[in-house]
């Protein structure tokens, strides 16, 4: 699907930060973040390709936090319905590439895509193309220090690029020998994630 | 599901076809490692396998000797996947446990090179991650020739898990003695047949047989078989007048419905001591045993058997006396040799033409010899009437030789015999070789026209120094380590061999290497059947009847 064909009011999120290996936005709807280990996708010169590592509600109000109040949401929202207008949720991507005209390249962006620009889920085609081997796994285990939950999003990311390909075998098994190949051999680390992948 | 699961971890229906794997590391002198393509299941892998290794340069002809499984990090093998861990087992396979094949090469070729004459020896490896590929038909023809191409080239068999024949080259192996190996119930008659048949048909030599068990003349037992069917063709019946069969037990040739086309009767005086110092071993004769036959020898020439053996009793002291030998040494000789009396081939005149003139005849006429012993089964007579044979055919072949080398007229060029012996370590162990005749022929080579096909199924008795002049080995399942040791003496770079050797099926399996081929190679024997009768030219019972019709329409007319 090319950036034309997008249609702009399907956007998920809009950037509020943005740095060349990763990006925050603020989720258009609250708690409507994409689901940790979603693959997303901004708008702009270069399309970027980023992973949710990452996903937090807060209030609007850096210096205040919601109160409890005791009440179901749906009580919340019949007696309270402002403070749901106080909070805001945002999510965190890693990016693991951005697109040119020969498509999706696992490199990192020239330029950290632009403040204020929309997020967009990735499609099936997309996914596929950021995940046909294992170079995305490199991104999640050598980028951004220790902030991410390696494992984790190993997992999640993996499941859905399996997804994609309607859970076809043989594609795990691949991923698996390149993420084998990535975590240098440690076996209970690979038997963990494998197991946890596939359940 | 589970099809899934086979088909990632190798099983035969995805392989990638040809490619089993890439060269990881190697030396010329141990030989090179491939890893194996995870996507080949390693069970599909087998010792001797014929392999090309696709060098930049050149490709190497190779064979697998060993296979090995490996694993990255010691933690898997303390902690397997857990039985129903597929996916696990699956993403292992190839990464971090493998499989590691040794490789040898064994003949290098540029690429679209041919092999003209001499095989070239491999002086190089080829570089990392080179391709292995299974050999094609190409690859085997290319390397082993063919039958179409060339009269030299006979059919011996098929590499293992193709269909392609490998052949020897019957120009190379009339040059040498050779050797067929195998422990009993291998198949070494069959073999021994085959290569025999091969000789025959394309005319490179005459053949002697000594044929222990009656299995080459006339109709042989087919191991297995069973009722019916379990009699296989003997040369005789394949090659019809081109070979002539002698017997030694006529009776029993009748018996089984054999003419034998003559009887080979042994006159005592055509026995030399040579030929009893051969019988050594067998008669469990004493070192000073030859010293008192040559004593005997100097005084009565040729009718010294005759004469010692005429002698009884009390006599043969007086006996030992006269000729001034020592009396309990010559009475042992005496009483050993008294067994030599029972054979009943053995005559004191001959009545007809000598048995040595006769099968000469044949043999200048291109025909070839087998001679069976019917229930003369023992070794002490297949020993002696071997050895007596041999010897003078050797001697008369040594003449012409010589007359050859004079004259140098291609006329007088004798043709080359093929002698085959069975049971050879009784005719070639370390003792006696030296003194045989067929220790002298197996060491001098082809110089004068002679030369031995050995069959033998305890090679480890055989001496050394013979062993190592065999040109040509083929050889079926061996266990014995020493034997194996026997077989692949004089020859380089045995070890890979080694492990090939002892992992050969018990049937129709079989490794040849040396002068007759290019490179070592496992085959699945040809089979011996109607198929086989054909390609040598037999004919079956309507299609003879036919034949016969049309030359007598010829001759006599409608």
């Amino acid at each position: 699907m090319s950036l034309a064909q997008l249609d702009l009011s399907e956007f998920i999120g809009e950037i509020v930060e943005s740095s060349t290996s990763q990006f925050t936005s603020e989720s258009r709807e609250l708690n409507g973040a994409p689901p940790f280990g979603s693959f997303v996708k901004t708008l702009g010169a270069l399309p970027v390709y980023g992973l949710v590592f990452n996903v937090c509600t807060h209030s609007i109000e850096p210096n205040r936090r919601a109160t409890a109040y005791g009440l179901t949401e749906q009580q919340l929202r019949e007696e309270q319905p402002q403070i749901f207008e106080l909070l805001k949720t945002e999510f965190e991507a890693v990016i693991i590439g951005y697109g040119d005209d020969k498509g999706p390249q696992q490199v990192l962006p020239p330029q950290p895509p632009g403040i204020h620009s929309f997020v967009f889920p990735c499609s099936e085609s997309e996914i596929k193309a950021l995940t046909n081997s294992g170079d995305f796994l490199r991104s999640i285990l050598c980028g951004n220090g220790n902030r991410l939950p390696a494992d984790d999003l190993i997992i999640a990311s993996v499941r859905n690029a399996w997804a994609a390909r309607a859970f076809d075998m043989p594609y795990l098994v691949g991923i698996g020998k390149d993420l084998c190949r990535l975590i240098r051999d440690d076996y209970d680390r690979l038997s963990s994630i494998m197991r946890r992948v596939s359940q | 599901m589970n099809d899934l699961w086979n088909n990632l971890n190798g099983s035969p229906n995805i392989q990638t076809i040809g490619e089993i794997g890439v060269v990881t590391r190697g030396s010329l002198t141990e030989g090179v490692e491939m890893k194996l393509n995870p996507n080949r299941s390693v069970e599909d892998v087998k010792a001797g396998k014929f392999v090309v290794i696709e060098g930049y340069k050149n490709q190497f002809f190779s064979m697998i000797t060993d296979l090995t499984l490996d694993a990255t990090n010691p933690d898997i093998l303390l902690y397997p996947p857990r039985d129903g861990d597929q996916l696990l087992h699956s993403v292992l396979n190839g990464s971090s446990t493998y499989v590691t094949v040794a490789l040898r090469p064994m003949l290098m070729l540029e690429q679209g090179e041919e092999i003209v004459d001499e095989p070239r020896p491999v002086k190089t490896i080829p570089s990392h991650f080179s391709k292995v590929v299974e050999a094609d038909e190409e690859d085997v023809s290319r390397v082993f020739g063919s039958e179409d191409k060339d009269d030299r080239f006979f059919n011996l068999g098929t590499p293992l898990d193709m269909d392609t024949p490998v052949c020897i080259n019957l120009n190379r192996f009339v040059e040498r003695s050779n050797g067929i190996f195998g422990k009993t119930g291998t198949g070494k008659s069959f073999l021994t047949r085959l290569v025999l048949c091969g000789l025959i048909k394309n005319e490179k030599a005459v053949n002697l047989i000594f044929d222990m068990h009656n299995e080459y003349g006339f109709r042989a037992m087919k191991e297995g078989g069973g009722q019916g069917s379990s009699f296989v063709k003997g040369l005789k019946q394949l090659f019809g007048n081109q070979v002539a069969l002698f017997s030694l037990d006529p009776e029993s040739s009748r018996q089984r419905g054999i003419q034998p086309d003559h009887e080979v009767y042994i006159a005592y005086d055509q026995i030399a001591v040579e030929d009893v110092i051969a019988l050594q071993d067998e008669l469990q004769l004493n070192p000073t045993a030859a010293e008192s036959a040559y004593l005997v020898y100097a005084m009565y020439k040729n009718r010294w058997l005759r004469q010692l053996l005429s002698v009884d009793g009390p006599d043969v002291e007086q006996f030992a006396e006269d000729i001034g030998a020592n009396k309990s040494s010559l009475s042992a000789l005496h009483r050993k040799l008294k067994r030599i009396d029972n054979f009943p081939f053995m005559v004191n005149r001959l009545d007809g033409a000598d048995a040595v003139d006769t099968m000469m005849d044949y043999i200048d006429r291109g025909i070839h010899i087998v001679l069976e012993f019917g229930r003369q089964t023992s070794m002490l007579a297949y020993l002696l009437v071997a050895n007596i044979l041999s010897r003078r055919i050797h001697e008369q072949y040594v003449t012409k030789s010589e007359k050859f080398y004079a004259s140098q007229n291609p006329e007088d060029q004798p043709r080359p015999l093929v002698i085959t012996i069975e049971e050879a370590h009784k005719f070639l162990n370390p003792a006696t070789a030296k003194q045989t005749i067929f220790g002298t022929i197996a060491r001098e080579m082809r110089k004068y026209y002679v030369s031995l096909l050995v069959v033998d199924q305890r090679p480890s008795g055989i001496d050394e120094e013979v062993l190592s002049q065999l040109g040509t080995k083929i050889t079926a399942l061996l266990n014995d380590e020493k034997d194996i040791q026997g077989v692949l003496t004089g020859v380089s770079n045995a070890n890979g061999l080694r492990s090939v050797l002892a992992s050969l099926d018990s049937k129709q399996q079989a490794l040849v290497f040396g002068h007759a081929v290019p490179m070592p190679v496992v085959i699945k024997t040809r089979n011996y059947d109607e198929a086989f009768y054909k390609a040598m030219g037999d004919l079956s019972d309507e299609e003879r009847t036919e034949k016969a019709a049309a030359a007598s329409a010829a001759i006599f007319g409608d």
